[in-house]
């Protein structure tokens, strides 16, 4: 639903504004826009304009920057160090560390908890942010750090997430991560992959929101060839010289 | 303090795995280079290379100045490099990393130390007057094969670059500008090029040009800074694990054909730039006619 393309300074005319059915709910103002009291809206990223009338929300898709977390994404992060009681986890470089509890993987327990090594990865999902935890009652911890979970908090299932085993990481742009992971194309975003890869392979995959992708084929050509395709696919999209050059099969 | 980002396990196993079974993550062969691509700038002596995403700028100037007391018939030349933090976070400004000075280091023997410049026909005056040869190196994007990339830009800046003539009455020194003589090209004795081998399972496989990735994941490297007749200019090899003799005889062998095909990309680049420079050749400038 991008209606416009929209630059940094650029004001929202109301009739772009969403219609929602209810009138009684707020806007919501997504990524990229700020309010300015009484009524003007403002862009401060570049991107295309996009709105949902169901939840009467405005936001602007921008591709660039780094992941900032936020509570229920799934990502992909590397194990950096074990401590007592939990795990200390990096989503991208340069940025805080974030925690994994041992017992928040399914089915753990002090004796029968995962043991990671520092490098390993794992699929999970954020439980918390610092942010949020005034927000979200479920999470009872008021830590200053982003909080992790392998497990569906109210079922104690994995769902898919956990350690993942083999295979080989590549980094994709923010942007390309969020749309693999759209709503309705089933967990971890490998409908989305599929979208951009054809049919006919067998793979696992598994989509980070922190611009990572996780891919096993069995085999080390498959499994390059399928990464391959994913990063072409987001260079692709970009448009940019990102997708030209030593990017092409050889 | 920024922490750089380190390559997780599975990461470190694949490209082992894939390696031993001769296929690299980005689809090269082992012995291939990344895609190069060399812009120049308008001015003479700005070369913008590209080697995949890793991006050098190198900008050569000149001025005069008194030469050294301890060596009046020589010119000066400095090779200066920066790592912008824009290359990658883990570069600060002020903040030495060991890369930046055994790529400092590199650049130094493999072009300065092996006198690529005849530093002698920069001596304008001896005792009193110089030229002072300036190249800069800024590292705009890090991918990998900084030291290639960068051997690249200081050699082709430095063949691309053109002095101001100058002409030596007794004591008067006269330095035209660019309107009043033709600028002279500096004089190069040979061109040498660095390559970078990167080695895994301690020398059974070696690679040519390698990638961030696999830079990090690898055990050690070899740098061969050679020029195209085979004459090798030096060899580093800084910490990692042994390496056969046999190996490192086979790397230097590899290198040349590298160089050589590097070398003759680079004399077609600044072939063609100097056509497009040179439009309808003296006759075009020294005709009064007016475009109607």
């Amino acid at each position: 639903m991008a209606s416009s393309i929209l630059l940094p300074g650029d004001t929202i005319p109301p009739s772009a504004l969403p219609h929602a059915k209810n009138p009684s709910k707020p806007l919501t103002l997504g990524p990229g826009l700020r309010h300015t009291p009484p009524l003007t809206i403002t862009a401060h990223l570049a991107g295309p304009l996009h709105t949902d009338s169901k939840k009467n929300a405005i936001w602007v898709e921008n591709n660039g920057g780094r992941y900032i977390p936020h509570p229920s994404d799934l990502i992909i992060a590397t194990i950096l160090s074990s401590h007592p009681e939990s795990y200390t986890c990096s989503l991208s470089p340069y940025t805080p560390p974030t925690l994994l509890p041992h017992l928040s993987f399914e089915s753990a327990t002090k004796k029968t908890r995962p043991i990671l090594l520092p490098g390993s990865l794992v699929y999970a999902r954020i439980a918390s942010t610092p942010s949020s935890t005034h927000l979200t009652s479920s999470s009872s911890s008021s830590s200053p750090e982003t909080e992790l979970e392998c497990i569906h908090p109210s079922t104690g299932k994995a769902d898919g997430l956990g350690p993942l085993k083999g295979g080989m990481v590549w980094d994709i742009s923010l942007g390309f991560a969020r749309e693999l992971l759209k709503k309705g194309d089933g967990v971890a975003g490998i409908e989305g992959v599929k979208r951009f890869i054809g049919e006919g392979r067998g793979f696992e995959c598994a989509v980070g929101r922190n611009g990572r992708v996780w891919v096993d084929a069995g085999s080390v050509g498959d499994t390059v060839r399928v990464g391959r395709e994913i990063v072409e696919a987001d260079g692709r999209r970009r448009g940019s010289e990102w997708g030209r050059g030593e990017m092409g099969f050889r | 303090m920024p922490r750089e980002a380190e390559p997780s396990l599975n990461e470190r196993e694949f490209i082992h795995q894939a390696l031993r079974e001769q296929t690299r993550i980005d689809g090269r062969a082992l012995d291939a280079f990344r895609e190069l691509r060399l812009q120049f700038g308008d001015e003479r002596g700005v070369v913008d290379v590209r080697l995949g995403k890793t991006r050098v700028i190198a900008r050569i100037s000149a001025e005069v100045v008194a030469p050294y007391p301890d060596r009046k018939f020589d010119g000066i030349f400095t090779i200066t490099t920066e790592f912008s933090p824009m290359a990658s976070p883990a570069f600060e400004v002020g903040r030495y990393t060991s890369d930046e000075i055994i790529l400092s280091r590199i650049l130094e023997k493999a072009i300065r130390r092996s006198s690529a410049i005849d530093t002698e026909s920069l001596c304008i005056i001896a005792g009193l007057k110089c030229f002072f040869i300036r190249a800069d190196v800024h590292i705009i994007d890090h991918d990998g094969g900084l030291v290639d990339a960068s051997c690249i830009a200081v050699m082709t800046a430095l063949q691309h670059f053109r002095r101001p003539d100058v002409s030596v009455e007794g004591e008067n020194v006269t330095i035209y500008s660019l309107r009043e003589r033709e600028p002279v090209p500096l004089s190069m004795l040979h061109h040498p090029l660095c390559i970078t081998f990167s080695y895994y399972d301690s020398g059974e496989i070696v690679l040519v040009d390698a990638n961030r990735l696999e830079e990090q994941t690898r055990e050690g490297e070899v740098i061969i800074a050679m020029n195209m007749h085979g004459e090798v200019c030096q060899i580093s090899k800084f910490g990692g694990t042994p390496v056969d003799a046999l190996v490192l005889l086979n790397c230097t062998n590899v290198a040349l054909k590298k160089v050589q095909t590097i070398t003759k990309f680079i004399q077609r680049q600044l072939e063609e730039d100097m056509r497009k420079r040179d439009v309808g050749g003296l006759m075009a400038e020294l005709s009064a006619e007016n475009e109607r």
